[in-house]
């Protein structure tokens, strides 16, 4: 009885004290941040959606081949050799755990993990983001492009006729060939 | 409703489940905790057998979460598994990338500069304290105090602010990887930290005015769970549900990993305060004060890296193939020992990966514990062991 | 009938003249339809106002808590978030009716009405001001039995809980059910204990003639020493008696999930949780009304009867922020340890300071004590 007595005591006096912490938070500042409002200050280190220096990018496919759980697909050709013909650098971000793997063994040190981190869409297809900035060639080598292809077509073209041509020869020296195999 | 063609379970538990026999109608009835229960810590469903409000059997079902983790491991490149370790304790995810770098470190023959090792054990100690706050806030929540549990989080926040300056991400870490960490610390890291440690031994005291002291919560946790030191040993239990049976075994300590002998800290073990030793409020206090314990650590890492050598990381090679063999380290996980087992056959990923969780472990006793205790009981019994799910089912 | 309520008088008076705009007099209906009617109306608009009192509790509650724990609380619909609670009400009114399966559907939708029915009848007691012209409290009705029809209107609740839970056909209700029964039952003899004493100062089970008798500053709660302990277990049993923290066990989220209101959903869920708030105001009104002077401010208030409701609506308040306060600190009892609060110290004390009291009043130790320190 005397034990039940004292431990209600003893409780209402621990219990005032609670109280008393209760009440001092009370009066605190919170410290919620007030989310869309205010949008936190996230560190330089911090890990968010990636970018790509895509200028930068030599298109090895390195990142696609660390990344643990291969949501990173690369798709381009090389016309020429620097030159970059973009068709996809999509990273599924379904998939992605942002463990910045991807980002550690790029020789050229071009894809890094960004700032940006409400990534949140209604479906799972809208997850998959192109990073590329452009596609296809680079607007600044398209020139060199162009006249590198206009080069190729030249070429190809030259090659094509001295082919016809040659293949308009061709028959009559089988012919004479033939004539002479006869 | 039963099928006819189905034939009855052999277990007389199924069986009586399956025919509806321990329903309301008779005395005793089966009665699901789980998977989606305010207090079961995650998806745990523990079947339980109450005789009114008294559990006299219990069975606890687990595997809600089973993501293959270690099947994973095997599959993927010893550095491509590193994300992963972050996400089967995700509350602790440092030190589990600590168990799993080092027992590849091991297997590889890496020697880790000095500096780096001190990083990880400032990280981990920081890590530790960040969980045992979940553990006590949510500690809290199940005694039915809500407030704590905020309390808590306010200062875990800010210690996630300090992992995402360190490392950048806030829950997955993957900031420990094979040979080092990461990234050095940021500028002004270390006055962060020694700041944040210096407001938190304030709030810590808060924290125990708030709960651990209070009557009410004394006598909810206090006789309530008690486990025997030969039961601790019996179901391999570890860190503090076996330290809060009074069995002073700390892997720190016991068996040095790291620098963890050159520092100076205490390991509390349960000493029966407010009722017998081992009870579920012995447990509750080595955590809170292990957490006052890693601050210290933290600090005198801090001193000892201003004369450290080395750098963040140590040189690994681009392809990394560990030779032929396997090895076990074992850690100080915040919820007890979490060892990483790898069988190596001098591949690129390993032939066999094994963890040995310890919520895992730790969880197998609760069918010993429950019968016998209320339901509210019960629901202390389970938040005392602390168990995160999502490595008890990996 | 009307002679012993100024609010039903007054609603009277009202259908009066808007009977008069047509040309008619009261006097057309027959009393019973009258008294009816008049009933039917005060019920409604009590029933309005403690689902807007709720409203705002609802609110209080939600940024106390913030507050405490470091976070806001609601502050996005309207001005410091106070339309929140409207909005989540109109949610709650658009959400499906779920009947679980096996439940038993008739006392499954009649217990929250019976619920809530109990703690609102029981407002009809309450005097909520005092006419300094007439001399006499303002309420609906001033019942000689005052207190004793309220304790005993409040116990229906405790039949309606134990219904919802077994209806529910859902275990963890069965739990919060049995416990609330086991709770509530053996909380009303403290919590009755306690009420006899001011009874017994007062000398009347009538509130009205509590209000009355504590005019001008003469409260009960100075009245004698033993009335703060009084008080104090008035109030525990009073958090006890209407399931707030520490006591709040039959639905102990952590342990029975939503208790016996697991199974409720929409409406019917809202009235579970008007039910809680309503009765936290019924114990902190007779709180206020029979240890601290009801509406009176030590006479300061006047003879507006406006400004004692204010004051008496003030005192409720702080007495629900006291609620409040505690159940955003307290961890929660283990239910065998709220029997033997209750039996082992809340009704022993209680009976001891129901003897102190009336051994205070019998010899006049107040006006003997007085005189003592006066001479000295
Ligand atoms: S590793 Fe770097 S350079 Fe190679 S494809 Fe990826 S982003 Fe481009
Ligand atoms: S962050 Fe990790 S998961 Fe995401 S793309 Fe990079 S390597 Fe893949």
């Amino acid at each position: 009885m005397v034990e039940t007595f004292k431990d209600f005591g003893f409780a209402v006096k621990t219990a005032i004290k609670g109280m008393g912490i209760t009440l001092k938070t009370f009066f605190e500042k919170p410290v919620t941040l007030q989310y869309p409002e205010e949008r936190p200050e996230v560190d330089s280190r911090y890990r968010g959606i990636h970018f790509l220096e895509q200028e930068k990018c030599i298109s090895c496919k390195v990142c696609a081949l660390a990344c643990p759980v291969d949501c990173i697909h690369i798709e381009s050709e090389l016309p020429e050799k620097g030159l970059y013909d973009w068709d996809r650098f999509d990273i599924d971000y379904g998939l992605c755990m942002f463990c910045e793997l991807c980002c550690f063994p790029c020789p050229t040190n071009c894809i890094h993990m960004g700032k940006e981190f409400d990534f949140s869409r209604f479906s799972r297809m809208d997850l998959v983001r192109n990073m590329l900035t452009w596609e296809g060639v680079s607007p600044a080598q398209k020139k060199e492009v162009d006249g590198i292809a206009a080069e190729k077509a030249a070429k190809k073209a030259a090659a094509a006729e001295a082919k016809k041509k040659a293949a308009q020869d061709e028959p009559k020296d089988t012919q004479d060939e033939k004539k002479d195999g006869e | 409703m039963l099928n006819p063609a189905m034939p009855l379970p052999d277990d007389p538990l199924d069986r009586d489940i399956l025919i509806g026999a321990g329903d309301i109608s008779t005395d005793e009835m089966y009665i699901n905790m789980g998977p989606q229960h305010p207090s079961t810590h995650g998806v745990l469903r523990v079947l339980l057998r109450t005789d009114g409000e008294i559990v006299t059997e219990a069975h606890p079902h687990i595997g809600y979460l089973h993501r293959c983790a270690e099947k994973i491991g095997e599959c993927l490149d010893y550095i491509k598994f590193q994300p992963y370790t972050d996400r089967m304790d995700y509350l602790a995810a440092m030190n589990n990338n600590l168990g799993y770098a080092m027992t590849v470190e091991k297997l590889a023959g890496l020697e880790i500069p000095e500096r780096a090792q001190l990083l990880r054990v400032i990280i981990v100690e920081l890590n530790r304290i960040a969980s045992h706050l979940i553990a006590f806030g949510t500690y809290g929540l199940d005694a039915g105090a809500l407030t704590p549990f905020f309390h808590a989080w306010r200062e875990r926040e800010e210690m996630l602010t300090l992992f995402e300056k360190i490392c950048g991400a806030r829950l997955t870490y993957n900031y420990v990887c094979i040979g080092g960490v990461v990234n050095d610390m940021p500028e002004g890291w270390e006055d962060m930290v020694l700041d944040f440690l210096d407001r938190f031994e304030k709030r810590w005291k808060e924290y125990n005015d708030l709960l651990t002291y209070n009557r009410i919560f004394i006598r909810r946790t206090a006789d309530i769970g008690v486990i025997t030191r030969e039961d601790c040993v019996a179901y391999a239990l570890t860190g503090p549900m076996m330290r809060g049976s009074g069995i002073d075994w700390d892997l720190r300590r016991d068996r040095p990993y790291m620098m963890y002998d050159r520092f100076e800290y205490d390991i509390p073990i349960g000493e029966g305060k407010m009722g017998t030793v081992g009870d579920c409020w012995d447990r509750y206090w080595v955590r809170m004060v292990e957490m006052k314990e890693s601050g210290k650590i933290v600090r005198q890492a801090f001193d000892m890296l201003k004369g450290a050598e080395g750098t963040h990381k140590a040189k690994v090679p681009k392809v990394f193939k560990p030779k032929k063999g396997e090895c076990y380290v074992g850690i100080e996980n915040p919820r007890g020992e979490l060892g990483f087992y790898i069988v190596s056959d001098g591949s690129k990923n390993a032939y066999r990966m094994r963890v040995r969780g310890p919520s895992f472990c730790n969880l197998s006793i609760l069918e010993k514990l429950l019968p016998g205790a209320m339901i509210a009981d019960a629901v202390m019994i389970i938040g005392s062991t602390d168990i995160v799910l999502g490595e008890v089912d990996r | 009938m009307f002679e012993q309520s100024i609010i039903l008088s007054a609603i009277r008076d009202a259908i009066d003249w808007v009977l008069g705009l047509v040309g008619q007099d009261i006097s057309i209906l027959p009393l019973p339809v009258q008294v009816v009617l008049c009933g039917l109306i005060a019920a409604g608009g009590l029933m309005g106002a403690i689902a807007f009192a709720v409203l705002i509790y609802v609110w209080m509650e939600r940024r106390i808590a913030g507050r405490m724990q470091a976070r806001r609380g609601p502050n996005r619909v309207g001005p410091y978030g106070l339309l929140q609670t409207v909005a989540d009400t109109f949610k709650l009114l658009r959400k499906e009716d779920i009947i679980p399966t096996g439940a038993n559907r008739i006392l499954f939708a009649f217990a929250p009405m019976l619920v809530l029915a109990g703690v609102v009848a029981a407002f009809a007691a309450i005097p909520i001001s005092w006419d300094a012209d007439k001399g006499e409290p303002i309420m609906i009705a001033d019942i000689d039995l005052g207190i004793f029809l309220i304790t005993a209107i409040v116990a229906t609740e405790v039949i309606g809980v134990i219904m919802a839970g077994w209806a529910s056909n859902n275990k963890w209700s069965l739990y919060g059910a049995m416990r609330e029964a086991a709770q509530v039952v053996s909380y009303e003899i403290p919590l009755g204990l306690s009420l006899l004493v001011p009874v017994l100062i007062v000398g009347d089970l009538s509130l009205g003639a509590a209000t009355e008798d504590q005019l001008g500053g003469n409260w009960l709660i100075w009245r004698n020493p033993f009335m703060w302990a009084v008080f104090f277990i008035f109030y525990v049993a009073g958090l006890a008696n209407c399931k707030r923290a520490p006591f709040d066990l039959p639905e102990a989220e952590s342990e029975l999930v939503a208790g016996f209101h697991t199974e409720y959903s929409g409406l019917r869920f809202s009235f579970f949780f008007m039910e809680e708030y309503a009765s936290m105001t019924l114990i902190s009104a007779i709180g206020a009304i029979y240890f601290f002077g009801a509406g009176d401010l030590f006479g300061l208030q006047g003879s507006s009867s406006l400004i004692m409701f204010g004051v008496l609506l003030f005192k409720i308040l702080v007495s629900i922020f006291v609620m409040m306060w505690i159940r955003w600190t307290l961890p929660r009892l283990r239910i065998d340890q709220v029997m033997t609060l209750g039996y082992k110290v809340l009704t022993p004390i209680a009976f001891f300071l129901l003897l102190g009291v009336t051994v205070w009043d019998l010899y006049d130790l107040n006006d003997k004590l007085w005189e003592l320190f006066s001479r000295s």
